[in-house]
């Protein structure tokens, strides 16, 4: 029994962890209360009293670029080990109490930084916040959880390769980014773990956590004075990082196509992953690039879902994703379609997304799309852990709360020929897609070999870190 | 269940998702009460259930009938779901495309989803298109049509949506397997989506004979969650769905599920690189006098990385990378709880199985500990506080316990159902249960090579 998790159509993929977050014409944010500490964390505060609930998110930059090159995995495994043992507690006590109190704790890392996300009832905050203190500042790294932790990590690479809905991304970045730090998996590969020390996480963790590094957003059922009080006391002294936060590097958006093919041969179906560069969230063209984007494929009834589902019957759904990070995330069109039609549901998606770069969106899909957008915004911040969650991901990249407050405005405000422009400027031509398939490649090898030169690889194969493009344009 | 839509978001905690509606209990202090619910039902029979709510200038409608895949027969199996699809695809007045396309130019969105027992058609779009969403919905109560053309071209997106969700994803492969070996005569017995060869041959005379039976108001339960008034739902409701008639509905004579007398096994065979397992025991229905006993019994054996599978499986033995405890189905007829293990791929299923099974004849032994169930209880509070997060939550909650266990009230009540529940409930439901008699074990086995058919 599966039941999808469903955002309104709009919502690309990611923007669950770090993403464009939008904002409702009449309707609100709770006020925040922004307060630098002494070692440089920002802390984000905002009540909001509508049930006795408490989420935070802290941010912390650093995330897989910091990974020492070969080590891809280092990120992740070090916040993931961050609650195996802190303070006077062990990962059993730690789940205990987590569990004991009907909390959430959730931990993870991205390409650009770490973080740790919860929520909890507010009778229990006092000791929440504790541990939170405790899992950012005293982490224990046990060595036997270092290598329990290690081997899950290995086999659940390995298990998330049985569907492929779960690694096609990964794939795709890392043939699309190549020697770019974005094209590093953040969760390392199998091979990349196997090597991972204990060591390499205390040095993950000694050159990238310190206070300077902290974004922590609050939100839920609290007196802000009182939380505010709680957190100096908690994370005033927590030291500075060694060093500066890394930054990635700008990507340059290179020419030609080429094609991934990974071997899966029990397939009945053909994932693919046909994707440009895209833009950095900071993007002047940012706005007219979410509606040009959710007009082509982010909603049921966009251009692409309509070609290869609604009209086509060729798949049960077809989208575009574009996350963006500091500098340039990947724009990506995502489908996929039994293996019999691979070719002719690529070659549809590829003709829609031709057939709107160059001919733009018309002026009544762009109305509907204008006002399918401020209509599902209002429940992107409905509740505490949204409303943490998009604060912190703003701070992160250096943008204002006015980015959420005015969105709809600024979605109603854009004009026609800005969405062209940026469509012309972003979309790919076709003859600069990088596509990337997970199927049965005994059925589509001769198939995909048209869209570009073909590396291909089993997806039994544990190396995702070091894929070598095919040719050399 | 089987959702219209596709996500590419949701497949990490689908499990914990399921444990959802159900689990509620006290909230401290003021919180919500039955009094801001307001219910109406018309002369047709439709009944109406809004719950006004202010926070965001939005609405939910979820708009539920009794019909589901227990309601089929062999032969039309996944009949139910595809069904779900058609009702987005034209009646007299709205020609194919154009229900999705007027939602969303006004800024609503769509979904719906198929379970064993229910299909709930739900709307989320600004207050301003109240109205519209009205006349939309009773329009496909009142008149879907069938165009040839769109019934094949669906059939295709749910053998699609079959290849993802089932047949290229080995946990969903296997569940749909022991679930078949789990019921042998109730048809809880078939998947939702259908088994392949019924996909191939749904018929427009299928889709017909089913809407003149099932989709009619007196089969429906509409929730209506968000910034409305009660007097504007319910006069809209009257206008819109009023003159719609009654159909008198078929008695409900499903074939029951005969006691089983011995452990079942069922085996699959195939590419991967990951060992799964799954064990399912048939348990009671939703909302029977067992419910909270077995929320907390779940929740005690898989939830969270303190939970009983979780500390050996995983954490101890090392045996496994994740587990999981589920009721499912939970419906109008006794389901199954399911114990779900994807075995380390260096580890062996004999080794999980023996592992699994000492637990839960331990926990049958000596039931849980005081600070177990204490746990358990916590969680249920801190989830019924979650199922109010939004009007979507909200709707779903509440929708769930007024279709599925007949009265919305018993959210509010839930509260002290819960911290009722003792460890000696506990471990009785947990000895009745983990019987061998009453065992389905099916077993995944992975092989390097796929081979040729």
């Amino acid at each position: 029994m599966i039941r999808s998790l469903r955002l309104a159509a709009a919502v690309p993929a990611l923007l669950l962890l770090l993403g464009s977050p939008r904002a409702a014409s009449g309707f609100d944010l709770p006020r925040t209360r922004e307060v630098r500490l002494p070692n440089g964390a920002l802390v984000i505060l905002a009540e909001k009293h509508d049930i006795p609930m408490i989420a935070f998110r802290a941010i912390l930059r650093c995330g897989g670029l910091a990974d020492a090159p070969g080590k891809e995995g280092e990120a992740a495994i070090t916040v993931g080990l961050l609650r195996k043992g802190a303070g006077k507690r062990t990962a059993q006590e730690i789940a205990a109490l987590v569990d004991g109190l009907g909390a959430d704790l959730d931990t993870g890392a991205g390409l650009e930084h770490s973080y740790i996300a919860g929520e909890f009832m507010s009778r229990d905050q006092g000791v929440m916040l504790d541990l939170l203190a405790d899992l950012l500042r005293r982490p224990a790294f046990p060595q036997e959880e270092f290598e329990k932790l290690k081997s899950q990590t290995i086999d659940g690479i390995k298990a998330d390769k049985d569907d492929p809905r779960n690694v096609i991304g990964e794939y795709g970045y890392a043939f699309l980014y190549g020697d770019h730090p974005y094209g590093r998996p953040v969760d390392g590969d199998e091979a990349t773990n196997r090597g991972l020390t204990r060591d390499d996480v205390l040095r993950y963790y000694r050159e990238n956590y310190g206070g300077d590094r902290l974004i922590l957003s609050v939100v839920g059922d609290f007196s802000a004075p009182t939380m505010e009080t709680r957190i100096r006391a908690k994370f005033s002294d927590w030291a500075k990082a060694p060093g500066p936060a890394p930054q990635a590097p700008p990507v340059t958006r290179g020419a030609g196509h080429r094609v991934l093919l990974v071997d899966k041969p029990d397939a009945t179906q053909t994932y693919f992953w046909l994707a440009t560069i895209g833009v950095a969230r900071s993007d002047p063209d940012r706005v007219a690039l979410d509606i040009a984007n959710t007009a082509y494929g982010g909603r049921y009834t966009s251009i692409l879902n309509t070609a290869l589902r609604i009209e086509g019957g060729l798949t049960y759904g077809a989208a575009i994703r574009g996350p963006r990070y500091t500098q340039a995330g990947p724009l990506a069109v995502i489908s996929y379609t039994k293996t019999e039609t691979t070719g002719k549901a690529v070659d549809l998606a590829l003709e829609t997304l031709e057939s709107v770069r160059r001919a733009g969106i018309d002026s009544t899909a762009l109305v509907a799309t204008k006002t399918f957008m401020v209509g599902q915004f209002p429940p992107r911040l409905e509740t505490e852990d949204q409303i943490a969650g998009s604060l912190a991901d703003l701070a992160f990249y250096g943008l204002e709360k006015e980015e959420l407050e005015h969105y709809t405005d600024r979605v109603l405000a854009t004009r026609p020929e800005e969405v062209k422009r940026v469509l012309e400027r972003v979309y790919p031509p076709s003859e600069d897609i990088t596509y990337v398939f997970v199927g049965k490649a005994a059925a589509i090898r001769s198939v995909v070999r048209k869209y570009g030169p073909v590396t291909e690889v089993p997806i039994t194969d544990p190396m995702l870190s070091r894929l070598e493009p095919a040719a050399k344009r | 269940m089987k959702h219209r839509q596709f996500s590419w978001i949701a497949i990490v905690s689908t499990l914990v998702l399921l444990a959802g509606p159900s689990r509620a209990a006290a909230p401290p202090g003021s919180g919500p009460s039955p009094r801001e619910i307001r219910t109406h039902v018309l002369a047709n029979g439709m009944k109406i259930l809004v719950w006004p709510d202010h926070d965001i200038p939005n609405v939910a409608v979820y708009d539920w009938f009794h019909v589901g895949s227990r309601n089929e027969r062999p032969g039309i199996t996944g009949l139910s779901h595809f069904f779900e699809h058609m009702m987005f695809n034209g009646s007299e007045h709205y020609p194919p495309g154009s229900f999705d396309r007027l939602m969303e130019q006004n800024g609503g969105s769509t979904n719906a989803f198929t379970s064993e027992d229910v299909t709930c058609y739900q709307d989320w779009f600004p207050k301003s298109i109240l109205e519209l969403v009205f006349r939309l919905e009773a329009d496909r109560i009142c008149c879907l049509s069938f165009d040839p053309k769109k019934v094949e071209s669906e059939r295709q997106v749910v053998y699609s949506e079959r290849r993802t969700s089932v047949d290229n994803d080995n946990e969903s492969l296997l569940d749909e397997q022991v679930q078949a070996a789990a019921y042998v005569g109730h048809p809880y017995h078939n998947p939702v989506i259908g088994w392949p060869g019924d996909i191939e041959r749904w018929t427009i005379d299928d889709l017909r004979a089913y809407f003149k039976v099932h989709y009619a108001p007196n089969n429906a339960t509409m929730i209506v969650v968000g910034d409305v008034t009660p007097e504007e739902v319910f006069r809209l409701a009257e206008q819109y769905f009023g003159p719609i008639p009654a159909v008198p509905q078929p008695t409900d004579r499903v074939t029951q599920e005969p006691p089983q007398v011995g452990e079942r096994r069922v085996s699959i065979r195939k590419f991967g690189q990951t060992p799964l397992l799954e064990m399912a025991f048939h348990t009671g229905a939703a909302g029977d006098k067992d419910a909270e006993a077995r929320d907390l019994l779940v929740d005690i054996l898989g939830s969270g990385e303190s939970s009983r599978l979780y500390r050996r499986l995983v954490d101890q033995d090392r045996l496994a990378i994740g587990v999981s405890a589920y009721v499912n189905p939970e419906g109008f007829d006794p389901g199954l709880i399911k114990l779900a293990v994807t075995v380390a791929p260096d580890k062996t299923l004999a080794a999980s199985e023996a592992a699994l099974l000492d637990e839960l004849s331990k926990l049958a032994a000596t039931g849980p500990t005081e600070q177990e169930l204490r746990k358990a209880k916590n969680g249920a509070l801190a989830g019924y506080w979650r199922g109010l997060k939004t009007i979507n939550a909200k709707a779903e909650v509440l929708g769930t316990y007024e279709v599925i266990e007949g009265d919305y009230r018993k959210l509010f009540t839930a509260p002290e159902r819960y911290e009722r529940v003792t460890r000696a409930e506990i471990q009785a439901l947990a000895r009745r249960t983990f019987d061998e008699k009453n065992r389905t074990v099916g077993t995944l086995v992975p092989e390097k090579e796929q081979a040729a058919r």
